[in-house]
C-alpha cells in the first residue's frame, strides 16, 4: 500500500516538474499576448532618461493607491531592476527570471516592473487590494457569554484571529493550494508537539491528493476529505468561532481554514462534540452539563417522537393508558388520514417552512415563520386534517432539532427522521428499533480522520467522558482527550491546580 | 495475532462474552429449568455459571498456549483435512446458533406483537442489519455487543415492578429436589449460555489477550447475575404451576408493570430485545464467516452474503414451535459436547503435542 502511494506521489512530482519545464520555454511575449486578452490587464511603458521601464498589472487586482504612492514616485531613480527591493518602501518584492512565477504573481495582485531592454530579470511588487468585510458577530453560533468575533472571508485575517489566541512558536500553519481553477489557499493549523503526527499527515495528505477544479468554501473540503462521503453525518466540525478553533487546536486537534470561507473545520471529532456549544466552556460546569444533556435528549426526541406516535397509533394503541386514550381520541376522531400520512404531511410542512424561511431575506422570512406556524397550523387542525397532539409533537421535534449548535448536524437529524417514520409505519415499534440499530451500526462504522466517531461511548474511554455528554470542572480536565492521541497528553498539572486554592485563615 | 488497529481492548471481552449469553433465552428459560428443579432452580443457575466459568478457564488455557484461533489450532494439530472437518463442525454449530436466535425472536414477535408478520421480509431486514454490521469488521461487531449490553440495560429496571406482588416464600423450602433433578436443570440452563464459544475465533483480535481472561469470567458472572435476578423474581411472582404454563415467563411478568404514560411494557421489552439479540446473531455469523474465510481463503465480504442467504433460507423454512424446540435441543446437546468434552480434549492434546514437538526439535 505504502509503496504504491509513494510511487504515485513520485509520478506526480515528475509530472509537475515536466509542466514547469514546459512553462519555462514560453516567452514573455506569449505571456503578454495571453494576458492582453483580458481588458483589465494594463501594460504601460514609462520612458525615463536612462532606460525605458515597462509596468504591468491587473487593474482589478491591485490597489491603485499603492501604485501611485509607493511605486511610481520612486521609479524615476531606479538604475537597475535588481535594486528594486532597496528602492521601494514595500517589503514583498520578488526578482525572478521565471515567466511562470511572473504569471502566477500577476494573478495574485503583484505589479510587474521590468526594463524593456533587459528581459532577463523581472521585478514583482506586491500591491494587491485587500477588500474584505470587517470581523463581525458570530451569527450561526451566537453566544451570550464569551468572545463575539467570527471568521471572515480572508484567510489572513482568520489566521490572525486564531494566532493572537495562541501566541506560541509551536503553533504552525501549513499552507496548501487546492483547485485547478480557483487556486484556493488552504491552511492546516496545529500545534507541533501536541497534535498527533499521524493525524497531521492524514489531513495534509488528503488535502494534497485532492484533485478538484474549484473550492469556494470550507464545507466543500469537509465533503471531499471526510472518511465516509456517503454518510449524512458530517465528520468534521464546522465552526465560525476563532475561539473554538483555538481551543480545539490547543486540545491537539487539527484545524483547516480555507481562503474565502468564513468557517473553519476541526478534526478529528466525535459525535458528542456536535452537541456541545462553545458557550458550554464559558458557563459553570453544572449549568453547561445540564444544557448538554438537554440538547442530547432533544435530539433523541426529535428523531423518535413522531415515529413513536405513528407506531403507537398504527399498531400499538393498547400501550396507551385509559386516561390518555381519551385525549387522543378527541383529537384524532375527525381526521380522515392514517397516522403516517398525517405525520408526513405535517413534517413536510415544517420542512417547507424552514426552507422558505432560509431562502428568503431575513425580514420576509420572519413573516413566513409566523404565517406558516400559526395560521397554517391552526387552520389545518380546525379543518380536521391533522390532530392537535401531532401538531404539538411535530413542532416540538422541529424545535428540538434546532438546538444542535452545529448547523450541519441539525440538517442531518431532520433528514434521518424520515426513514424512521416509514419504518414505524411498516413495523411499528420494531421498525423504529430496527432503524435505531441501523443508525447505531452506522455511527459505529464512522470514523473521523481515522479515529472512532462514537468515542468515548465506543470504544469506551472513561477518561474522555469528562467532556462529552457532560462537562466536568476544569480542575479535572488536566489531560487531553485520548481521542486525539496527542504527543503531549497533559494540558496542565492537575495536582498543582488543585492545591492552588487560597490559603485558609 | 491481527493488526493492532483491528484489535480491541481486553475489557471489551466482558461485553462480548456477556452479550452472546443473554438472548432470547432470558425471555423464557424459567419454564424449562423449573420443570425439573422447581423452586430450587436458582441453584441450577449458579451451578451452570460455575461450570461455564470452568469452561472459560479451559478455553483460555488452550488459547493462551496456542495464541491463535481455533481454525489454526485444528490445522496445526490435525492437519488440513481432519482439522478442516472439525473446524467445519464448529462453523455449522455457530451458524445454527444464529439461525435459532433469529427464528426464536421472530416467533416471539409473531406470538406477541404481529401474528401476521411476513417472516421473509422481517428476516431480510434483520439480516440486512447483520450484514451491515459484520462487514464493518470485528471492531464494529464488538461495538454492537457493547451497545447491545449498555443501551437496553434500562429494561432490567422494569423487573422491579413485579416485586411488589412477589411472594418470596415460594423459594422455600430450599433443596427439596434431588441432585439428579438439579443436574438436569443445570444442563438445561447451560443451553443459552454456550454462545461464548465464539471466543475461540476472536481471541487473536484481543489486545494483551491474557489480560482478558478475568473480564471473560466477569462477563459470565454478570450473565448469571441477570438470570438469577429474573429467576428469583419469577419464582416469587408465579406459582410452580403457573410457570409451567408460561412459555415466556419473563414477558408475562412485564404485563404487571403499569406506568402513568404507558401500559403493556412487554412491547417495549420485545422491541428493545432486538438490540440484545443482534450481537448474538452478528457474533455467530462473524465467527462462522471468519472460519470459512480462513479455511478456504475466500474474501470475507463474499462469504458473509452467502452465509446470510443460508440463514434466511433456514429461518423461512423452519416452522412451528416444535421444530424450533427440537432444533434448540439438538443444538444444546452438540454445544455441550463441543464445549465440555471436545475443548478439554483438544486442550490436553495441544499440550501433549506441542511438548512432544518441542522435545523433537531439542533432540534433533
Amino acid at each position: 500500500m505504502r509503496l504504491r502511494r509513494q510511487r504515485r506521489r513520485l509520478n506526480k512530482r515528475i509530472e509537475k516538474e515536466k509542466e514547469k519545464e514546459k512553462e519555462k520555454d514560453e516567452s514573455i511575449e506569449s505571456l503578454f499576448q495571453q494576458l492582453n486578452g483580458s481588458n483589465d490587464f494594463t501594460l504601460s511603458t514609462l520612458p525615463y532618461e536612462e532606460h525605458t521601464l515597462s509596468i504591468g498589472y491587473y487593474s482589478t487586482l491591485i490597489d491603485s493607491e499603492i501604485l501611485h504612492r509607493d511605486i511610481f514616485p520612486f521609479l524615476k531613480d531606479l538604475d537597475a531592476i535588481s535594486s528594486l527591493p532597496t528602492l521601494l518602501p514595500i517589503e514583498e518584492i520578488i526578482l525572478t527570471t521565471d515567466i511562470s512565477v511572473v504569471r502566477d504573481n500577476l494573478l495574485k495582485g503583484y505589479t510587474l516592473i521590468f526594463d524593456v531592454n533587459n528581459l532577463n530579470l523581472f521585478g514583482l511588487v506586491k500591491s494587491d487590494v485587500d477588500k474584505t468585510r470587517q470581523v463581525s458577530l458570530p451569527e450561526v453560533e451566537f453566544s451570550v457569554v464569551g468572545p463575539k468575533e467570527s471568521f471572515v472571508e480572508s484567510l489572513d485575517t482568520n489566521i490572525n484571529l486564531v494566532r493572537k489566541r495562541l501566541p506560541i512558536p509551536e503553533f504552525v500553519s501549513k499552507e496548501l493550494i487546492i483547485g485547478k481553477l480557483s487556486k484556493t489557499r488552504v491552511s492546516v493549523l496545529y500545534i507541533q508537539g501536541v497534535a498527533n503526527e499521524e493525524n497531521i499527515h492524514t489531513v495534509i495528505q488528503r488535502l494534497t491528493d485532492l484533485d478538484f477544479d474549484q473550492i469556494t468554501d470550507s464545507s466543500m473540503i469537509t465533503q471531499l476529505i471526510q472518511d465516509n462521503q456517503n454518510s449524512p453525518f458530517p465528520q468534521l466540525i464546522d465552526t465560525e468561532r476563532p475561539d473554538r478553533i483555538a481551543t480545539a487546536v490547543a486540545e491537539g486537534k487539527i484545524a483547516i481554514l480555507v481562503d474565502g470561507a468564513p468557517h473553519g473545520l476541526i478534526g478529528p471529532t466525535t459525535i458528542f462534540e456536535f452537541f456541545s456549544a462553545f458557550e458550554d466552556y464559558y458557563l459553570n460546569w453544572l449549568v453547561a452539563s445540564f444544557f448538554r444533556l438537554v440538547r442530547f435528549f432533544a435530539v433523541l426526541f426529535s428523531i423518535l417522537a413522531t415515529p413513536i406516535y405513528v407506531a403507537v397509533l398504527t399498531y400499538h394503541y393498547e400501550l396507551i393508558p385509559k386516561d390518555m386514550v381519551a385525549t387522543l381520541v378527541t383529537s384524532r376522531s375527525a381526521i380522515p388520514l392514517p397516522p403516517i400520512l398525517e405525520a408526513l404531511v405535517l413534517e413536510l410542512a415544517i420542512e417547507l417552512l424552514r426552507e422558505a424561511g432560509a431562502r428568503l431575506p431575513t425580514k420576509v422570512g420572519q413573516t413566513i415563520g409566523i404565517v406558516g406556524g400559526i395560521v397554517i397550523g391552526t387552520a389545518s387542525v380546525e379543518a380536521g386534517l391533522t390532530s392537535n397532539v401531532l401538531l404539538i409533537i411535530v413542532a416540538l421535534a422541529a424545535l428540538a432539532s434546532f438546538t444542535t449548535p452545529v448547523y450541519q448536524m441539525g440538517n442531518t437529524i431532520r433528514l434521518i427522521r424520515f426513514p424512521f417514520l416509514l419504518m414505524a409505519h411498516y413495523m411499528g415499534f420494531i421498525g423504529v428499533a430496527i432503524s435505531f440499530c441501523y443508525l447505531l451500526i452506522h455511527l459505529l462504522k464512522l470514523t473521523s480522520l481515522g479515529r472512532p466517531f462514537l468515542e468515548p461511548f465506543y470504544p469506551p474511554r472513561v477518561q474522555d467522558f469528562k467532556d462529552a455528554l457532560i462537562r466536568l470542572p476544569y480542575s479535572l480536565q488536566s489531560k487531553r482527550p485520548i481521542q486525539e492521541q496527542t504527543e503531549d497528553t497533559m494540558r496542565f498539572n492537575g495536582d498543582k491546580a488543585k492545591k492552588k486554592a487560597d490559603p485558609k485563615k | 495475532m491481527e493488526e493492532k488497529q483491528k484489535q480491541i481492548s481486553p475489557f471489551l471481552v466482558f461485553f462480548l462474552v456477556h452479550s452472546v449469553q443473554v438472548g432470547v433465552g432470558v425471555l423464557g428459560f424459567q419454564r424449562i429449568i423449573m420443570k425439573s428443579a422447581g423452586n430450587d432452580a436458582w441453584i441450577a443457575v449458579i451451578a451452570a455459571g460455575i461450570s461455564i466459568n470452568v469452561a472459560i478457564m479451559i478455553m483460555y488455557l488452550l488459547l493462551n498456549k496456542q495464541q491463535k484461533d481455533l481454525i489454526d489450532i485444528h490445522k496445526d494439530l490435525f492437519g488440513k483435512w481432519i482439522g478442516g472437518f472439525f473446524s467445519l463442525i464448529w462453523i455449522i454449530y455457530w451458524l445454527v446458533i444464529g439461525i435459532v436466535v433469529l427464528r426464536s425472536y421472530i416467533e416471539i414477535v409473531q406470538v406477541w406483537v404481529f401474528p401476521l408478520i411476513n417472516i421473509m421480509m422481517f428476516s431480510i431486514i434483520i439480516l440486512g442489519l447483520v450484514y451491515y454490521n459484520v462487514t464493518g469488521g470485528f471492531r464494529v461487531v464488538a461495538g454492537i455487543s457493547f451497545l447491545g449490553v449498555v443501551i437496553p440495560f434500562y429494561i432490567f429496571l422494569s423487573f422491579l415492578f413485579p416485586i411488589e406482588y412477589a411472594n418470596f416464600r415460594n423459594l422455600l423450602p430450599v433443596w427439596n429436589h434431588s441432585v439428579k433433578e438439579l443436574s438436569i436443570a443445570t444442563k438445561d440452563m447451560m443451553l443459552g449460555l454456550l454462545g461464548f464459544s465464539t471466543l475461540l475465533m476472536y481471541y487473536p483480535y484481543i489486545k494483551h489477550p491474557k489480560k482478558s481472561q478475568k473480564w471473560a469470567h466477569f462477563g459470565n458472572l454478570l450473565t448469571i447475575g441477570i438470570y438469577l435476578f429474573i429467576l428469583i423474581i419469577t419464582i416469587a411472582f408465579f406459582s410452580d404451576k403457573q410457570v409451567s404454563k408460561q412459555i415466556w415467563a419473563t414477558l408475562s411478568m412485564w404485563k404487571i408493570v403499569e406506568l402513568p404514560f404507558i401500559e403493556r411494557i412487554e412491547y417495549i421489552g420485545i422491541t428493545s430485545w432486538i438490540l440484545i439479540i443482534l450481537p448474538n446473531i452478528c457474533l455467530s455469523v462473524w465467527a462462522a464467516s471468519k472460519g470459512i474465510q480462513k479455511m478456504f481463503h475466500f474474501h470475507l465480504n463474499k462469504v458473509i452474503p452467502v452465509i446470510l442467504i443460508l440463514l434466511l433460507f433456514a429461518t423461512v423454512t423452519i416452522q412451528g414451535r416444535e421444530t424450533i424446540d427440537k432444533l434448540n435441543q439438538y443444538l444444546a446437546i452438540v454445544g455441550l459436547g463441543l464445549v465440555f468434552i471436545y475443548v478439554p480434549i483438544l486442550t490436553v492434546l495441544s499440550f501433549f503435542f506441542t511438548k512432544k514437538r518441542k522435545g523433537n526439535t531439542g533432540n534433533g
